[in-house]
């Protein structure tokens, strides 16, 4: 299930939110919250399979079941999105999934207008965990070595601006 | 490879955990005795974060175009609106 014009996400997507839906209204949640921890589950399931972390039979009971987990720390906790260290089962929420950005905007907004190769190809590496073969195909590089040396250049320039940045702040 | 690219491979390797024990202490020990390279360290594990971070906050896009989709379908629509009548 991957998520690129996929006829069956989209199919799980269609009849997954409903119960979703159903489930966040029972523990006093309007659609909007039912559409984000909806949202949620869904992109913890596709890194869990990405990742292969665990056996995942049927995708709707597995993202039925992150949902249930988020709704109870949304809705039923008054500690709104904090870290459940003890689900270290196949329902755990990432560690870092809710944290906030680890730099300032200006540092988002310079990899947004300037870096969007460097960022597709830090994505593919470190997001979607896919082999630096098939990230140099995808690509386009010439061969896999040029795309791990632009890797390497990319994480450079970016850490040259995330520490120029912060030095400025700094200043203020 | 110049020797700059060079530490950034080492500290990808020490992050994303493709070393051997060894190789970790022997890593570890640089660090702790290179201010210079622990603050290299720590900027390079922010921008992995950071890539983290912005591919959720893509996904979480996509799929908020794809829900408005889905809701253009009234016959849908109607099906998920009910719920919280």
């Amino acid at each position: 299930m991957t998520m690129h014009n996929d006829p069956i996400f989209e199919s799980v997507y269609r009849d997954t939110l409903p119960k979703v839906a159903r489930m966040v209204h029972r523990m006093g949640g309007d659609l909007d919250t039912a559409k984000d921890i909806f949202h949620d589950a869904v992109i913890i399931c596709l890194e869990k399979k990405q990742q292969n972390a665990v056996n995942i039979g049927s995708d709707q009971a597995y993202i039925l079941g992150i949902a249930r987990i988020l709704c109870l720390r949304r809705l039923k906790d008054d500690r709104q999105y904090v870290t459940i260290h003890a689900h270290e089962d196949d329902y755990g929420i990432p560690s870092d999934f809710y944290d906030p950005p680890p730099v300032s905007q200006p540092v988002i907004s310079f990899l947004k207008n300037a870096g969007k190769r460097c960022l597709q190809l830090l994505q593919a590496f470190y997001y979607d965990k896919l082999p630096m073969a098939e990230i140099a195909r995808h690509l386009q590089y010439k061969t896999q070595h040029v795309a791990t040396v632009q890797k390497y250049k990319c994480l450079e320039k970016i850490r040259e601006q995330v520490k120029q940045t912060q030095h400025e702040e700094a200043a203020l | 490879m110049r020797k700059q690219l060079c530490e950034i491979r080492d500290i990808e390797q020490y992050l994303e955990h493709q070393q051997d024990t060894a190789d970790q202490r022997v890593f570890e020990a640089r660090v702790l005795t290179s201010p210079d390279l622990a603050e290299k360290m720590s900027y390079q594990q922010k921008i992995v974060q950071l890539v983290r971070w912005l591919a959720r906050r893509n996904k979480r896009q996509q799929l908020d175009t794809l829900y408005h989709q889905l809701m253009t379908d009234e016959t849908y629509r109607q099906k998920i609106t009910s719920i919280f009548r």
